[in-house]
């Protein structure tokens, strides 16, 4: 896992602050404007008009598209091969089950999900990608299909998102995977409080359609440290259960036992080559825009 | 179980206080939400069900302490059917008079004693209070006035039987001072004891004011037989240099029945020397005289125990011997008869205690060195002799030797040493003519003539006096005798340590015939015993004696601290050096005590034979009306007997027992102990 701090010049913005923005399209515009301001280069960006390779002609080919130095100093017609379209799909699978809407004195984790979404949003929109979101609990509740357009449609759709439903990740995402019929970015985000063998089930089906995945695990710090000191009855968001809990007792136990979940996850995606990215609530945007520029580079690399 | 205040118990239903708090609190109770529970689920929930169990005894102990509490308002008690209980109304002042003289040794008397002080403490009311008094010659405030009667069942099981005398006297003004002092009306007196008679004389003028009673508890045993050893005496003869002694042993029966072939042994120095048999008729006393034995050092401790009874106490008499030292004299005469010192001498030769050592020399051949290491020199008609001037007389007599000076014919006295002489001298006296001379008054007051005192103990007026040497006497010296004319017969005066005695006509046949007198030979030994500062060896004491240790051991070398030993084995220490009391040793206990200086080598220690007052033997009993009525003014009995079997109020009961306080307590502390867990554990559990 990279740390954001090692990302040089990188302005991290404090997410309660950016909580007060109110405005989605602002908020992902000043994020993604000052995370791309303080890089001292780009070399994630553009990719899409780089010159690839030479090949030779055949006919049919469009006689524009010959490079006519090359015919100059080899006699011979080439082709000039430029990098795949840029304008791929980008579409965001935001989890809004009830268990997201959890905060511990800080962001929601469903607000700070919308925050990533944003954000990657607003930078595929200046690469010229086609955005969309689906939203899902324990079904698919909102659909905005991938357009270039639609990048306000999306953000208003998350505005609208509301954590009602116990969630349950397989039925959406399978239902999901039926739908997507082009190869895209799938940027999934989620709290993932199913097994881990349970979540690559649901998402392995999104995988095999050629998709690239991006993963980011939402957690807040009281989620992962559990952080708590009064014995209390600790209500399932998910499903409303109250169990009396003293927390003095349990905490080391529940740290390891979150740690090896995010480390189960973290393991299995790795296998399935799937970027997997914890994001905790408490930290700046950053670290998500960083990984997935990293890994649209990556996707970039390995054509 | 009942309760005195039962309405309280409806307080109980607080009792639901804490369980509705309980119950309102547990809906009131803090929810946190959490995104899942699925990682908690998986944690097993002991904890969580410890916590519960724990917060149902938190509410118990709550619900516990308010019972309690409640039921301490409720004043429980325990209905215990007929108990005793104090007869009459109101609080009693009780004073009990528990005899402890040797006396009640006798058979079961001391445990029926202590029965009866008991049931006496048993009867005592809530309200009441009992002082507890042992007694015997002297009274002691043994337990002072409480109504803690486990306290005083203590004292009374502590106590035991001593060895002094009987004496109500005491006892009873103590009981009465106890009684008068208490602000509570109803006051009494208890006196348990065998009422021996010779306790009570009747002149101890003990009176008990109107309102305190006096009742009594006689554990005296009719016709209680007592065989006692009332007394020993010992005679003394000389053979070959060397002391015999011959123990005579008094035996007295003070029961109906004879008493025939009683062992009575004699033991010396824990050896047993010889056994005689004895028979002693009923109420009478008897003696046994065991054989001559030769004595041979101080300190010789002996015993004679005769048979055994019910009383052992009396059955043995203890005693210390030692050597008889004669009494050393210097007779000085003119030398012009040779029997001029007759009567003195012969007189003197008889006498065991003490056996006196006389030297006769005449004036002119007497040398300085005739008074050394002499206890009294008598300078029996005759000139001043050369040899006691220069001061020779007077350092005799300052360093403690008696000078008798019998006057005569020959008597002179040199001006020079007129200090020595109980005044002055003058002309001689004749009464041959008309009716002689005789002694008129003597100053019986005076040791010499003290065991003249009584009746018939001696006639002095049968000695004729025919001629006696006038004296005039300063105001200092005191005038022993004087004849019937009121010429002084007899004057004394002190010189330093010694004592110096004019005795103003002959002591022979020549002036008087008093030498012929039965009086002659105990006045004559008087005289000289007290000049030479005699004092008997005591071969015993009586309990209650006190002994002046320091003035036993004045002339002895030996100036290190004592260290002594009563018969019960207890180590007394005491200083030399010790002013006041600190010499002084109560002789409390029956036996041999033993002297030992601490800084003194191997040898025999001084001992001190104690013996019971022979008085106590006699188990003879007066009627205790006869005593009650001589302490109250009126002849009636209270018989103390232990507190009727009464049908106690619920509120005596309640009071007695007191389980409320026991409750309240319980309760309160309950509560400070749910007190300090909740907060233990409400730092945990904040919704409780």
């Amino acid at each position: 896992m990279t740390s954001s701090q090692a990302l040089p010049g990188a302005r991290f913005v404090d997410p309660k602050i950016l909580l007060r923005v109110g405005n989605l399209e602002l908020l992902a515009r000043h994020v993604v404007e000052g995370f791309i301001n303080g890089l001292h280069r780009a070399p994630y960006f553009g990719a899409s008009i780089d010159f690839a390779e030479h090949r030779g002609y055949v006919a049919g080919d469009d006689i524009r598209r010959v490079d006519w130095r090359v015919f100059a100093r080899t006699d011979r017609f080439y082709v000039k091969q430029y990098e795949a379209d840029t304008n791929t799909n980008v579409s965001v699978l935001l989890d809004v089950s009830r268990s997201m809407k959890f905060s511990n004195r800080g962001v929601p984790k469903l607000e700070y999900g919308c925050f990533v979404g944003a954000c990657l949003a607003y930078l595929a929109q200046r690469q010229r990608d086609r955005v969309g979101l689906i939203t899902f609990d324990n079904d698919i509740v909102s659909h905005v299909p991938p357009s270039a357009k639609h990048f306000n449609v999306v953000l208003h759709t998350m505005e609208r998102a509301r954590p009602e439903r116990p969630g349950n990740l397989p039925i959406p995402l399978h239902k999901m995977a039926e739908h997507f019929r082009r190869r895209g970015i799938l940027v999934l985000i989620s709290d993932f409080y199913e097994e881990p063998d349970a979540v690559l089930e649901a998402i392995k089906p999104l995988k095999f359609l050629g998709n690239d995945l991006i993963v980011f695990h939402v957690l807040d710090p009281a989620e992962i440290d559990f952080g708590y000191e009064d014995a209390s009855s600790f209500e399932d968001l998910e499903t409303g259960e109250q169990i009396p809990v003293v927390p003095e007792s349990l905490v080391r136990e529940y740290r390891s036992m979150i740690q090896a979940h995010i480390l189960a996850l973290t393991t299995k995606f790795s296998e399935h080559r799937i970027d997997y990215t914890v994001l905790n609530t408490a930290e700046p945007l950053d670290r998500a825009l960083f990984s997935y520029l990293s890994s649209r580079e990556r996707l970039m690399r390995v054509r | 179980m009942a309760f005195l205040t039962p309405f309280f118990l409806l307080g109980l239903s607080a009792i639901a206080i804490p369980v509705l708090i309980h119950l309102i609190q547990r809906e009131k109770k803090r929810v946190i939400e959490f995104p899942s529970l699925m990682f908690v689920r998986r944690i097993p929930y002991q904890s969580v069900r410890r916590r519960r169990i724990r917060h149902w005894a938190l509410l118990l102990m709550r619900a516990a302490a308010i019972a309690l509490i409640v039921a301490a308002f409720a004043r429980p008690f325990i209905h215990q059917g007929t108990v005793a209980a104090a007869v009459g109304g109101g609080a009693r002042e009780v004073v009990i008079l528990l005899d402890q003289s040797a006396s009640m040794g006798y058979g079961d008397h001391w445990s029926r004693a202590r029965d009866a002080a008991r049931a006496v403490v048993r009867g005592l009311g809530a309200d009441d209070r009992a002082t507890l008094v042992l007694f015997d010659k002297n009274a002691e405030e043994n337990m002072r006035a409480t109504s803690d009667r486990t306290r005083l069942e203590a004292a009374i099981n502590a106590a035991h039987v001593g060895s002094g005398a009987t004496r109500y006297g005491p006892a009873l003004k103590l009981a009465e001072s106890i009684l008068s002092r208490s602000a509570i009306k109803r006051r009494e007196a208890v006196l348990v004891s065998d009422f021996q008679r010779s306790g009570w004389s009747g002149s101890e003028e003990v009176r008990f004011p109107e309102g305190m009673t006096v009742s009594t508890v006689s554990v005296a045993s009719p016709n209680s037989a007592n065989l006692a050893v009332p007394s020993v005496t010992f005679a003394r003869a000389s053979f070959s240099g060397q002391e015999r002694i011959t123990v005579t042993a008094g035996l007295s029966n003070k029961g109906d029945e004879p008493l025939k072939d009683v062992p009575v042994t004699l033991t010396i120095d824990g050896h047993e020397i010889q056994t005689e048999r004895a028979t002693v008729a009923p109420h009478a006393a008897g003696s046994v005289t065991f054989a001559q034995f030769t004595l041979t050092g101080p300190n010789v401790r002996g015993s004679v125990r005769a048979g055994a009874d019910l009383l052992p106490a009396d059955n043995i008499f203890h005693f210390v011997l030692a050597p008889s030292e004669p009494v050393s004299l210097a007779i000085v005469d003119s030398g012009d008869r040779s029997d001029g010192s007759l009567f003195l001498s012969k007189a003197l030769s008889i006498g065991t205690t003490p056996t006196f050592h006389v030297d006769v020399a005449s004036a002119s051949r007497v040398t300085p060195t005739a008074f050394d290491k002499r206890a009294v020199a008598v300078l029996n008609d005759t000139m001043f002799p050369p040899a006691g001037g220069g001061g020779v007389l007077k350092r005799f007599l300052e360093r403690g030797g008696g000078l008798l000076v019998v006057t005569g014919d020959h008597t002179t006295w040199p001006p020079g040493e007129a200090e020595l002489l109980p005044g002055r001298l003058g002309a001689t006296v004749d009464r041959t003519s008309g009716r002689s001379g005789s002694l008129g008054y003597l100053d019986y007051s005076h040791p010499v003539f003290e065991v003249f005192k009584a009746p018939r103990s001696g006639d002095f007026s049968a000695a004729h006096v025919f001629r006696y040497r006038a004296l005039q006497t300063l105001p200092t010296d005191r005038i022993l005798a004087r004849f019937d004319d009121g010429a002084i017969a007899a004057a004394e005066r002190k010189v330093g340590a010694g004592r110096a005695i004019v005795w103003t006509s002959t002591l022979d046949d020549s002036w008087t015939d008093i030498g012929v007198k039965p009086i002659f030979l105990p006045l004559v030994h008087q005289l000289v015993r007290y000049l030479a500062h005699y004092e008997p060896a005591t071969s015993w004491f009586t309990v209650g004696q006190v002994l002046d240790l320091t003035a036993r051991a004045k002339g002895r070398a030996d100036k290190s601290d004592r260290i002594v030993v009563t018969p019960s084995g207890e180590r007394i220490s005491q200083s030399s050096a010790g002013e006041g009391s600190e010499g002084l040793l109560e002789l409390n206990e029956q036996g041999v005590y033993e002297v030992r200086s601490s800084g003194a080598a191997a040898g025999r220690p001084e001992a001190i034979a104690v013996n019971l007052e022979p008085a106590e033997s006699d188990l003879a009993s007066i009627d205790p009306r006869e005593l009650v009525a001589a302490v109250t003014g009126h002849a009636t009995l209270v018989e103390a007997q232990p507190a009727q079997a009464q049908e106690m109020t619920r509120e005596e009961s309640e009071r007695r027992q007191s389980l409320w306080w026991y409750l309240l307590m319980a309760g309160l502390l309950l509560l400070a102990a749910e007190t300090v867990i909740s907060n233990h554990l409400s730092r945990k559990e904040r919704f409780l």
